[in-house]
């Protein structure tokens, strides 16, 4: 049932897929998290600004991607934009962890005292230097523990991409599955690669959050 | 749109499907994550295999699991409709999320609560079915609700191996009318009513609970 | 008589429909010590948090050595000050809180450090070196490593001194400062002040301690109701006050302290 042969040949093609499926994770993720402060950081201000951003989570939290993927990669050249398959999938994973990262930021920044704020301008500090030196390195201290979940979750995601014709690593294993008429030994080996990544991206996380942690 | 009003029956009998597949896969899933969760208190050894499960569950794409299942049925000589295979995985799934749900209600509780009932000389059932189970579950709702409704995204992916519901619906739909943006987003819309209604229903909980 | 260094004219406030402050105005001259006292609810917190306008009001003028803060007159028109002209006032008063406030992700020292650097453009080593110095002032040398979190509360509390004297402020404001601190930890702080008083510092001090307004102030306002009740030395305030309410809150207060002191 186990032929290690088999698996010698089916792993190269999987990494080569993870090649895709991790550009795609990395640069969906390096968007959505500038991204996802802005809208956690636009929220804080309230009113208009908080009921777009809020409508933004919501929807990110409650449609599946699948039909996110769907909708940009068959509804955009409709509109005359034309994106590759891979930007598409990169353009839909940035959306929807974006909204999750807002989230998460949303999350840390409330629990942030404004005395942190009022002890930034009582000093004479001007708004972006109050941000960047008090309030975002706080903000990202918290957040990092969701971040990094996040980071895994992005990772699984991608998954998806093959139905709208991304050759990542899934849709590279769906392509052996199907060819080699031994299932098992494929899926232990796409399995066997998503755990190790996502357990690296899990460690990684938590290193960086061992370095950076202060005494609370 | 009025392609999207058209084949609205359509997508929502789509719809109909998308919530019988969620429940049956709900209902097992609950029950298992609360089982998983009352039977790792007791038995230590059962814990670190529950750990283990939730970490492959945890790294492994939800997909990559219903291929599988897909291409394994055929090949295990049993007569499993896509159905209940689709809902086997789900519920596999989500059961282990649900466990630990589960776990962080009880957990939540003080010590107090199990030693009060205990020296009132309540039974282990009966002192987990009026006194600690209520309180548990109180806690747990917010977030099971929230994990019910990634379940209900999760179907979406059933239309990857060819089970007929919400999203499958829609893409028969635009193939035929090769209207991508109203029906996509119509399918979008009822995912995200179902979604959201339960969402609310968590955040008014959440509230409730203080 | 010379120009004061800060100068609040007819202050009015309101949460609401509640007035804090009804029109209040008192004059600090350089190198003076001014307690404001009164009973909780007086406005006196708010007051001082509109000296550097971390609370907005509604009507009157603060000015810091002949300087506006907050407002800009032009006619008869108050103006907002921008953000950064606004943060460029505040660099020139010292304020110190209640709760510390400092930063939980930085060293003492970086705690010190930030504000000289980022708004006084300091170099490294300048900032340093100064921050170190009032450390050393403050008792707490040896902490200059620690984050806040590893300090007890008078320790953190000092270091918020040390942070605000830091920028060299003209002024330095103290709202209630020892009210969160463990009663065995108020000494330490109160003598740090005490000690800046007596170095010449102008201060405007919020408190609940008796003993050190008797002590420390050059002049004692006594609060209430966002008004300023009555105004003069501490010997005179505590001895012979004038108002029946002063007399009353005071009354009341020096009995309870009999009480926890007996």
């Amino acid at each position: 049932m186990f032929d290690v042969r088999f698996i010698e040949r089916v792993l190269p093609a999987l990494l080569d897929g993870l090649w895709i499926t991790l550009a795609i994770a990395f640069l969906a993720f390096a968007i959505a998290v500038p991204w996802g402060l802005c809208a956690a950081i636009l929220h804080r201000r309230g009113g208009l600004a908080a009921a777009l951003t809020g409508g933004y989570v919501q929807l990110v939290r409650n449609t599946p991607v699948l039909i996110q993927l769907y909708l940009v990669y068959y509804g955009l050249p409709m509109a005359g934009i034309m994106l590759s398959a891979f930007a598409c999938g990169v353009l839909v994973l940035a959306f929807q962890t974006g909204g999750y990262a807002a989230e998460i930021f949303r999350g840390s920044l409330a629990s942030i005292s404004v005395r942190q704020f009022e002890a930034a301008s009582a000093l004479g500090m001007a708004p972006f230097a109050r941000w960047r030196h008090v309030i975002l390195p706080q903000l990202f201290l918290r957040s990092l523990p969701a971040l990094t979940n996040q980071a895994a979750t992005i990772i699984k995601d991608t998954a998806q991409v093959g139905v709208i014709a991304v050759m990542d690593m899934n849709k590279v294993g769906q392509i052996w599955l199907e060819k080699s008429g031994n299932p098992f030994d494929v899926f232990i080996a796409l399995a066997a690669v998503y755990l190790v990544v996502t357990t690296v991206v899990g460690l990684a996380g938590r290193l960086i959050e061992r370095r950076l942690s202060f005494v609370q | 749109m009025s392609v999207a009003l058209e084949n609205l029956p359509y997508l929502l009998r789509g719809a109909g499907m998308t919530v019988l597949l969620s429940v049956a896969a709900a209902v097992p899933a609950t029950l298992a994550g609360l089982c998983m969760a009352l039977a790792r208190r007791r038995t230590p050894w059962l814990g670190s295999l529950l750990d283990g499960w939730l970490f492959l569950m945890r790294g492994i794409p939800l997909i990559v699991l219903l291929v599988f299942v897909y291409f394994l049925l055929p090949r295990t000589g049993l007569d499993l409709p896509p159905f209940w295979g689709v809902t086997l995985v789900l519920a596999a799934y989500y059961a282990a999320f649900m466990s630990e749900v589960f776990r962080a209600g009880f957990d939540a509780l003080p010590n107090a609560q199990w030693e009060a009932g205990r020296s009132l000389g309540l039974s282990e059932p009966l002192l987990l079915f009026h006194v600690i189970g209520p309180q548990a579950l109180r806690v747990a709702l917010p977030a099971h609700l929230n994990l019910c409704a990634s379940l209900i995204k999760g179907t979406s992916l059933a239309s990857v191996i060819g089970l007929w519901e919400l999203t499958l619906a829609s893409l028969e739909v635009v193939e035929r009318t090769l209207a991508p943006f109203p029906i996509f987003l119509s399918a979008a819309g009822i995912y995200f009513t179902i979604c959201f209604a339960l969402d609310r229903l968590a955040r008014r909980l959440e509230v409730a609970n203080g | 008589m010379a120009e004061p260094m800060l100068r609040l004219d007819s202050i009015e406030k309101r949460f609401g429909e509640v007035d804090i402050l009804r029109g209040v105005s008192l004059d600090v001259q350089r190198g003076e010590a001014v307690v404001l006292i009164g009973p909780s609810g007086s406005g006196k917190t708010t007051l001082l948090r509109c000296i550097n306008m971390l609370e907005d009001y509604h009507a009157g003028s603060v000015s810091l050595d002949g300087a506006p803060v907050g407002y800009r007159l032009e006619g008869r028109e108050r103006i907002r000050m921008r953000d950064s002209e606004l943060a460029a006032v505040r660099a020139d008063i010292g304020i110190v809180f209640q709760s510390y406030n400092l930063f939980p992700h930085m060293t003492v020292l970086a705690n010190i450090m930030l504000a000289p650097m980022k708004v006084r453009k300091l170099s490294r080593d300048e900032a340093e070196a100064r921050a170190r110095d009032l450390l050393l002032l403050m008792g707490l040398a040896d902490k200059a490593d620690l984050h806040p979190a590893q300090l007890s509360g008078g320790q953190q509390q000092r270091v918020a001194i040390a942070r605000a004297l830091a920028m060299r402020p003209k002024i330095m404001l103290f709202d209630e400062v020892t009210s969160a601190l463990d009663p065995e930890r108020v000494a330490e702080v109160l003598t740090a002040m005490r000690q800046l008083a007596s170095e010449g510092m102008t201060m405007v001090v919020v408190t609940h301690e008796m003993a050190f307004a008797r002590d420390v102030a050059d002049r004692v306002v006594f609060m209430e109701g966002g008004l300023i009740v009555e105004q003069g030395p501490p010997q005179q305030l505590f001895g012979n006050p004038a108002a029946e309410r002063t007399r009353q809150f005071l009354g009341r207060f020096m009995n309870a302290e009999g009480r926890t002191c007996g």
